[in-house]
């Protein structure tokens, strides 16, 4: 990985030297001729000026990224009329408002609904996500678990087979599944976005497998001398041990989860069953000629995604690299 | 805490005996260990011992759930490209009709909907330009982020809020500001004298390949700079120390030894990254159910669904999974023997 040239300049090493300037700012500030012979106050300016622009690239992105939520944030206090006004208007003429968010939380897209669209929609995502999201985690990390600390004869082959699976692209199987859920009568129901989840999932079995790999086996023996059973160890020992790295991942299934689209597109037809982002297009569809309301649901639906994060994104990041870098 | 256990090594034999109770299904491992001197490594066990049980059962789970749901369907998408299925779901009213289907897909799919296999696969291309451009960009932003930089941790959380958004959501939050009528972007970049007038950002079939990209940057790159920034705070500063003894140049420093030492994140990216964008379906559908501006935001799992979910032939849309996968199947191999050239690992 590491460039394992050795120390010594090599001439080709010194060519690229004599070409390559040290930094923009070098070029700006030295001639050629004093490249080498730097001066401590050109050396500081140059620090200087690449500071600056730095930091004004990472300002400017920070601003792209949070700049098109200013005006979801904004759109979704103005009238229908402002919202659609041919001149964007940070003050609009007819007032803020919370009008918008009045028509999302009073919208009901069937006779049958009891709640509006948006908050069934929402619960009927926490009821789709959390119990497959929940068990998922834990019948992962019980097969990590196995996988790491356990001895038996099939282990390797069952490895090999089980990260065979992440391989297989998931939309290969949308056509054929659909076809049996059909079969069996579960389309129209959300139980295909449920059950499936709840046997765990390879990346994760393969992220905790790493994780318990790293606590020592003693731990392990000396809880078996103890006596407990291998249920037992896991719960008592290989569980709280791995709190952070479950909650890790538990967050991204559960964000994954939340934000799903095509599954409850494919599955869930009734206005009842929709999730949340089904809600979501649906109002955007009803909605299409007043963009306040569409952005006011919009926010809704994301804010409680952003909240999670903003507390918990030590262990979200944690979790994606951990996850992203296989060694 | 191991030497506690030697020391009341007696008394752990007898917690062994108690727990027969608590777990009585566990007997033949108890019975070996008591029979002779604890062991704490067993050499040589018993056929099925409780381990065994244990471990190939609790290992299993997640394999049991990938059989029922994930391989008889892959068994079943081999043969449903070649079924007739009318417009219906059963198979069993399935009728051969060989390559029929693919036949189908990559010509009569054109006067009979609009668009063929093809046009899906050159969009699906198109609009996953992105891929690349957000890794770069990614790599760009966690470079700068990498140096002596105040607020590290402040940027990146940021910078990822778009992963964790909805999808949907961001989609409709672009397509607001990208109306070519009443959007804030024309009104930014249209009054200029560059930009003369509106751009049909939604409309013209060309820009909307534009649009799209820029919306998938724009929420795919929090994941790159994630990745980037834990591995470029993994490079080995005392080359780079080295490096800039010798007199190597920031230019030369990135690219004889960032570049090859980040490699494996670069590929690791680059594979996902493309296996993603062959697979894109939320943003251009969210965009426009109908498929956009001549059907130029139809991707290859969008034409798939339409074909399965509203028009319900089975048949045309397991033979554009097929499709789909193959094409998966190639560029992932393409990847990884392309790989052996310039990712190094350590």
């Amino acid at each position: 990985m590491i460039d394992d040239r050795p120390s010594g300049a090599t001439p080709a090493n010194e060519a690229d030297v004599l070409t390559v300037p040290a930094n923009e700012a070098d070029v700006l500030t030295a001639p050629p001729a004093e490249k080498k012979t730097k001066t401590m106050h050109s050396g500081k300016r140059a620090k200087l000026i690449s500071k600056i622009v730095i930091y004004t690239i990472l300002v400017f992105y920070a601003f792209i990224i949070i700049f098109p939520f200013l005006v979801v944030i904004l759109t979704s206090l103005k009238t229908w009329q402002d919202a659609r006004a041919s001149t964007f208007s940070w003050i609009p003429p007819m007032g803020y408002t919370f009008e918008a968010y009045k028509e999302v939380f009073t919208y009901m897209a069937g006779s049958d609904m009891v709640l509006p669209s948006i908050v069934n929609g929402f619960f009927n995502t926490l009821m789709y996500v959390l119990p497959p999201t929940i068990l998922g985690l834990f019948t992962s990390a019980i097969s990590a678990y196995a996988f790491s600390k356990l001895r038996f004869r099939a282990k390797k082959w069952m490895y090999t087979l089980l990260l065979g699976t992440m391989m297989v692209p998931g939309t290969i199987m949308i056509v054929p599944q659909y076809v049996i859920y059909d079969m069996i009568g579960w389309t129209h129901t959300p139980l295909p976005l449920i059950i499936p989840g709840m046997f765990g999932a390879a990346a994760c079995v393969f992220f905790m497998r790493q994780f318990y790999t790293g606590i020592p086996d003693s731990l392990v023996e000396a809880a078996k001398l103890d006596g407990l059973g291998y249920l037992g160890i896991f719960f008592r020992i290989m569980v709280p041990l791995a709190v952070p790295a479950l909650l890790a991942q538990g967050l991204l299934g559960f964000i994954g989860g939340y934000n799903d689209f095509l599954g409850p597109l494919l599955y869930l037809d009734s206005d009842k069953l929709s999730t949340l982002q089904i809600a979501l297009t649906n109002m955007a569809g009803t909605y299409s000629k007043r963009p306040n309301v569409v952005m006011a649901a919009s926010l809704i639906a994301l804010l409680p995604m952003l909240i999670v994060y903003f507390f918990t994104q030590r262990y979200f990041i944690s979790g994606i690299v951990s996850s992203g870098l296989k060694e | 805490m191991e030497r506690e256990n030697t020391i009341e090594f007696a008394e752990g034999t007898e917690n062994i005996a108690d727990s027969e109770a608590v777990f009585p299904e566990m007997e033949t491992a108890e019975a070996t260990a008591l029979d002779g001197p604890v062991p704490v490594k067993p050499k040589k066990r018993k056929r099925m011992d409780a381990e065994e049980i244990y471990g190939t059962f609790l290992a299993a789970i997640p394999l049991i759930g990938f059989l029922i749901f994930g391989f008889v369907p892959l068994i079943l998408a081999f043969f449903m490209a070649f079924l007739d299925m009318g417009y219906g779901w059963n198979i069993a009213d399935g009728e051969w009709v060989g390559f029929d289907n693919f036949v189908f897909l990559f010509t009569t799919a054109k006067e009979e909907v609009g668009i063929s296999i093809f046009e899906a696969i050159g969009n699906t291309l198109l609009l996953g330009i992105s891929t690349f451009i957000s890794q770069i960009l990614a790599l760009a932003v966690s470079y700068l982020l990498s140096r002596d930089i105040r607020g590290r941790g402040i940027w990146r959380i940021i910078y990822f809020i778009p992963y964790v958004c909805s999808t949907v959501a961001i989609t409709l939050m672009w397509k607001y500001m990208f109306d070519p009528s009443y959007g804030i972007i024309n009104q930014i970049i249209g009054n200029t004298d560059i930009m003369n007038g509106a751009i049909e950002w939604t409309t013209d079939p060309t820009v909307f390949y534009v649009t799209i990209n820029i919306i998938s940057i724009w929420s795919g790159m929090g994941y790159g700079i994630l990745l980037y920034s834990a591995a470029l705070t993994n490079i080995n500063q005392s080359s780079l120390e080295a490096a800039e003894i010798d007199g190597a140049g920031s230019f030369t420093k990135f690219f004889r030894i960032v570049l090859p030492s980040i490699s494996p994140t670069t590929f690791y990216l680059l594979i996902m990254g493309v296996i993603g964008m062959l697979q894109s379906f939320t943003i251009t559908n969210v965009f426009d159910k109908g498929g956009g501006p001549d059907f130029h935001g139809v991707t290859i799992v969008f034409f798939m669904f339409q074909y399965l979910y509203e028009w319900e032939n089975v048949g045309v849309a397991s033979a554009a999974a097929w499709v789909l996968t193959l094409l998966i199947l190639l560029v992932t191999v393409i990847q990884f023997f392309g790989s052996r050239r310039w990712v190094k690992y350590d």
